[in-house]
């Protein structure tokens, strides 16, 4: 193949983005978790400013605005360390609430993960089991419940992709997707629109007008079988679904030359 | 004429006005300059039964909960970030031994909005759907009494206590912050301005021309402050930003300690129960590991 699945990933994702919007990314940590919800999206938002969304505003951690990416050396991996503090930014928010409202609706997409992801769309970090004395405890909710709730449209980043965690229902919702399509959502009063595109190391799922699941398209290299096989949904039929684009030509050399010439975003497992 | 009163005392001191069962929020976000010094005070005087209050907890939380000093916990997030999971919370939450009651992110930081207000509860409209509505009786959906929209009212965190680890202070209790602050320092804003007893550890102790000069900084004004302790380092191994980094080594073995019952016990006997200050410690860890702490 002549590009990685990370470089499919980033460019298809560019391509959703229009100009002018206002995307927020945190700062995972670990590999897997860093590649697909920081790395991956900066990289994106990068290759989606410097080809057809000049206007895009990108929220690095959430809190420093458009930040002059030259000087980045190498990603930071904490949020509120002096690294970050000094990089040079359009703006910095000190505070909550600040500069932008996500209240208000300012963030236009976010992107976030957690351990299990259901066919309504629904996310969650929380734990597995019974949450009072869990099988698994995770992290809690964090900033997922907001995410699903205010952003414009949230993209569900998960590193890995296994029956496990694409379930039929999720053990505890933190972030709300679509429960009864999307007039259910509507009934919930949620401002956003919700989860809107799913990248996994094989496929991108998305939702249709009526909050319904389907699988978007599929990454060259892999089966619908192999597909079926790791995912513990119903996916429908798979026969007309597309082979996830490669990029082109020009946007791959955006992204190796210009984007990531030193591989910190999307070449850390190569 | 009646003196004015000095609120400076020895952590000990402070930490001593702290009954069992209070409801505590620990100063700073996630792993960014936790009140460090005040936890290990909290251990070492054995305190049970508290309520920890937060937005996102990390080694502070983590630690209490290991030393068996913790039975509730109300909060967003549990971890230790890039040093990986909170082992000791996990271990005691999959064990049915602490009570849980969860926020999201910024619906924890409103709690402390709304007693920086003086209100019983702020107000939300995005939770429809969310299990945290389902898991949390003290979260109540009402009305809109004008547009009938679907509102939530969510509890003010009524902490007992505040404890917060800020970069300077005087010795009547004015604490002030670094010439540039995020939001690690500034929900530390909401919080004392939320809170009848706020105990401070500061980096550095101010004189009284000191704090003149820098009149615009002080976030916590001297009436607001319970009592103000003078730690240096008091947030290891979270940084205090603008004066010391994060001290990567001391974190991990923090996190390698976490990962069992025994282990952690033998850290805190070391660490903790070994030594009989925070300047105590800092001599230890120093001793141990070479990094650098100074911005």
């Amino acid at each position: 193949m002549r590009c990685s699945i990370e470089e499919i990933i980033c460019a298809d994702l560019a391509h959703t983005i229009k100009d002018g919007e206002v995307g927020f990314t945190g700062l995972a940590t670990g590999k897997a978790a860093a590649l697909y919800i920081t790395n991956i999206p900066v990289a994106a938002m990068r290759l989606a400013q410097l080809t057809h969304a000049p206007n895009l505003t990108i929220s690095l951690c959430g809190w420093t605005h458009n930040p002059d990416w030259s000087k980045l050396k190498s990603m930071p991996d904490a949020e509120f360390e002096q690294d970050i503090l000094d990089l040079p930014s359009e703006a910095q928010m000190i505070g909550y609430p600040g500069l932008w409202s996500h209240r208000r609706g300012d963030i236009s997409f976010g992107f976030s993960s957690g351990v299990q992801f259901d066919k309504d769309g629904n996310l969650n970090s929380v734990c597995i089991g019974d949450i009072n004395a869990p099988k698994v405890q995770l992290p809690g909710p964090i900033l997922v419940t907001e995410h699903f709730a205010w952003f414009g449209r949230e993209y569900v980043m998960m590193p890995h992709h296994e029956k496990r965690v694409f379930v039929e229902k999720v053990d505890y919702v933190a972030g709300v997707g679509y429960p009864g399509g999307v007039e259910g959502r509507k009934k919930l009063g949620l401002a956003g629109e919700g989860p809107k595109y799913i990248y996994t190391p094989k496929c991108v799922f998305s939702f249709d007008d009526e909050g319904k699941l389907f699988v978007r398209s599929i990454h060259p290299g892999i089966t619908k079988e192999e597909l079926i096989e790791s995912t513990g949904f119903d996916l429908g039929d798979l026969s007309e679904v597309p082979v996830t684009p490669e990029p082109t030509d020009e946007e791959l050399r955006i992204i190796r030359e210009v984007i990531d010439p030193e591989g910190m975003l999307l070449k850390i497992f190569h | 004429m009646a003196e004015r009163t000095v609120k400076l005392c020895s952590l000990k001191e402070a930490i001593d006005q702290i009954p069992d069962g209070s409801r505590i929020i620990l100063g700073g976000f996630s792993i960014y300059q936790r009140p460090m010094a005040a936890v290990h005070e909290l251990i070492r005087a054995g305190k049970k039964n508290l309520t920890i209050i937060g937005s996102t907890n990390t080694i502070e939380l983590d630690m209490l909960v290991g030393a068996g000093c913790v039975s509730r916990v109300e909060t967003s997030y549990v971890g230790l970030e890039k040093f990986g999971l909170a082992k000791n919370f996990r271990r005691a939450m999959q064990a049915g031994k602490i009570e849980i009651e969860y926020y999201s992110e910024m619906l924890a930081w409103d709690r402390f909005r709304a007693d920086r207000e003086g209100m019983e509860f702020w107000t939300v409209d995005f939770l429809g759907g969310s299990d945290i509505l389902t898991y949390n009786d003290k979260i109540v959906p009402f009305k809109s009494p004008i547009s009938g929209k679907q509102l939530y009212a969510v509890p003010a965190a009524k902490a007992d206590f505040a404890l917060i680890h800020a970069y300077a202070g005087d010795k009547y209790g004015n604490i002030q912050h670094q010439e540039k602050v995020l939001m690690p320092q500034t929900i530390d804003f909401d919080i004392a301005r939320g809170c009848d007893n706020t105990i401070v550890t500061v980096e550095r102790l101010l004189k009284d021309e000191e704090v003149a000069a820098g009149n615009q900084r002080t976030i916590i004004p001297a009436f607001k402050t319970r009592a103000v302790s003078h730690v240096p380092y008091g947030s290891h191994p979270t940084p205090t930003l603008g004066v010391t980094k994060m001290a990567e080594a001391c974190f991990r073995s923090y996190a390698q300690a976490a990962e069992s019952e025994g282990a952690f016990n033998a850290y805190l006997e070391k660490y903790v129960f070994g030594t009989n200050s925070f300047e105590e410690y800092m001599e230890l860890v120093r001793s141990e590991f070479s990094e650098k702490l100074e911005v």
